[in-house]
């Protein structure tokens, strides 16, 4: 093997290339935390000095903005709930039990990933519309899960192909019903994949942003992406406040990403590359 | 529980049970969706109708409407401008980055994770800060390349018409590179590393052990990348609405934006949903490839672990 000199420098070209890439959450970053006064500068300070608050509390002070990241934690949250509750079940289902058409519905779930949004937004408008389900927490849960569901099966296939089918044949001999063997047997094994599509799906709908900006027509149920969208509009010059904006959506990602990366990482590949 | 079920006929029932909720879930809000936009698109609806008025089908008057329209023609192209010149740059710069992460050096699962975080946050909030970057006077990179001596270069990216395509395809690949790194870096770790070590005792320099090894090892997983890259940056919406809306004029107005304004702008809704399944045709001809790629490598590794 080489020495670990050569390996150092290898670390240094990474890190200098993994900065330059991130110069933008950098920026993002400082521009929200530098006195407005100082943003717009045909020479921008690379280091905010004095490091301010104030850009924070303005965002904060425009109307509907708090309500809007409680809208999405609302929503992203029913996102994650109805994701596992449908997938989970639908997923052991897919992965362990022989039935018959099993491989066409494996294959409807890959081509479920298929229609871009816009085209199901469309008719999801006139009929929630109908349903009396527009404009509620409800419609846009039921409308992001749609793109939710199909991945988390995919995810999870996989993970509950790898439980070995010993251990619940074991239990069922024990008098365990099926629905038993799932919630104490095999629900323990599944974990990290659980915790991959919960992850996942939190992720997808707290960025969500066509179903928000088509489905949800007053401030009471926006998400906080189509508030940040609207923003732009509004406050187009104000980027000290528009980019705390963009920070405050962004740190629940960097939260769950931190906690969840490994499985995050683990779950996006198996469910891509394989299928 | 009755006793006549055998145990495999007891689980057969119980999968379908499991499965109900699921499927019938989507059939609701996927499936039931796409086909009445079928119908819609062979229905004159628009605005009137939704309010109470009557359908009336009208064949392929919609289609023909949409087909007849320059400005679809337009976004058509735009759309595979954007698609094909993203793909390219996301595939190739994330493949040199894969080439880098598959080396083992110190912090290199952290630095790893780090490039991940453009490709996890939200499109809107990459679009907002994409659009701040690139601003005329203040944004970082006409700051750069002033610093650079290069101010004749800096520009007024997005709301040049000539530009703005560019600008929205520089975000979006932003956002691809790590997707598109991380992939190929699953790749690459499955080629035995005893191949690389036999081709170097031969003599074979760097360049040859990947141009000879690597590269042709690495299709199938290329294949599949480039082709869910195409299907992922077919449908974009957000990061292009977000940042230009369409605009400057129609410059950037690829397909999603399209059907989304002739939707919900003009609502005209039958000419919409017709558009709409024109998007459709391209990700479904790539999925139907993709399926039958997938059902290939599964006999052909059939017997696996997986």
């Amino acid at each position: 093997m080489k020495p670990p000199r050569h390996r150092w420098l290898f670390t240094l070209t990474a890190t200098v290339i993994t900065a330059v890439f991130l110069l933008p959450v950098y920026w993002m970053v400082k521009t929200s935390l530098t006195r407005p006064d100082r943003i717009q500068a045909a020479h921008p300070q690379w280091v905010p000095a004095p490091v301010t608050g104030e850009n924070y509390a303005t965002a904060l002070g425009y109307s509907g903005l708090t309500r809007a990241l409680l809208n999405s934690l609302v929503i992203s949250s029913g996102v994650v709930a109805l994701t596992l509750l449908l997938g989970v079940p639908l997923a052991y289902a897919l992965a362990r039990i022989r039935m018959r058409g099993s491989g066409t519905m494996v294959l409807a779930l890959l081509v479920a990933q298929l229609p871009p949004a816009i085209v199901l937004a469309a008719p999801l408008f006139i009929l929630e519309r109908r349903a009396g389900l527009a404009d509620s927490y409800l419609g846009l849960v039921f409308a992001d899960t749609t793109l939710t569901l199909p991945f988390t099966v995919i995810v999870l296939r996989p993970v509950l192909r790898a439980v070995p089918p010993e251990l619940e044949e074991a239990a069922q001999i024990d008098g365990c019903g099926v629905p038993g063997v799932l919630l104490r047997v095999v629900l323990p094994l599944m974990v990290p994949g659980v915790v991959a599509a919960a992850g996942l799906s939190f992720l997808i709908g707290w960025g969500e942003f066509l179903f928000g900006l088509t489905l949800a027509e007053g401030p009471d149920i926006q998400p906080v992406t189509v508030l940040l969208n609207s923003f732009v509009g509004q406050h187009g010059t104000s980027w000290g406040a528009l980019m705390a904006t963009a920070t405050l959506i962004s740190i629940p990602v960097a939260c769950v990403f931190a906690v969840f990366q490994r499985f995050i990482v683990g779950g996006l590949t198996a469910g891509s590359v394989r299928g | 529980m009755p006793r006549t079920l055998s145990p495999s006929a007891h689980r057969r029932r119980a999968g379908c049970l499991f499965c109900v909720p699921g499927l019938a879930f989507l059939g609701l809000f996927l499936a039931y969706p796409l086909l009445y936009t079928v119908w819609t698109s062979v229905h004159d609806v628009e605005l009137g109708q939704l309010l109470g008025g009557e359908e009336r089908f009208n064949g392929l008057d919609n289609y023909r409407a949409v087909l007849d329209d320059p400005a679809f023609w337009h976004s058509v192209r735009l759309s595979l401008l954007f698609t094909l010149a993203s793909l390219l740059l996301q595939f190739t710069l994330g493949f040199a980055l894969a080439l880098l992460f598959a080396r083992p050096f110190p912090f290199n699962a952290l630095l790893r994770s780090l490039l991940l975080i453009a490709w996890l946050l939200p499109p809107v909030v990459s679009g907002t800060l994409f659009r701040w970057m690139l601003d005329a006077d203040s944004g970082a990179y006409n700051a750069l390349l002033r610093a650079a001596g290069l101010g004749a270069l800096s520009h007024d990216w997005l709301t040049d018409p000539s530009t703005s395509l560019a600008g929205v395809i520089l975000a979006n690949v932003w956002v691809g590179v790590p997707f598109n790194m991380l992939l190929l870096l699953v790749g690459l770790h499955t080629i035995d590393p005893a191949l690389h070590e036999a081709a170097a005792l031969d003599g074979a320099n760097a360049w040859q052990r990947l141009r000879h090894i690597t590269l042709p090892l690495m299709r199938p997983v290329s294949v599949t990348v480039l082709l869910l890259g195409l299907v992922y940056t077919f449908k974009v919406f957000d990061i292009v609405f977000v940042m230009t809306g369409g605009g400057p004029v129609d410059a950037t107005r690829v397909l999603s934006l399209y059907v989304y304004e002739v939707f919900f702008t003009f609502f005209r809704f039958g000419h919409g949903a017709a558009a709409g399944l024109l998007l459709l045709v391209v990700p479904l001809l790539v999925g139907v490839f993709y399926v039958r790629r997938l059902r290939r490598e599964e006999e052909t590794t059939a017997g696996g672990a997986v």
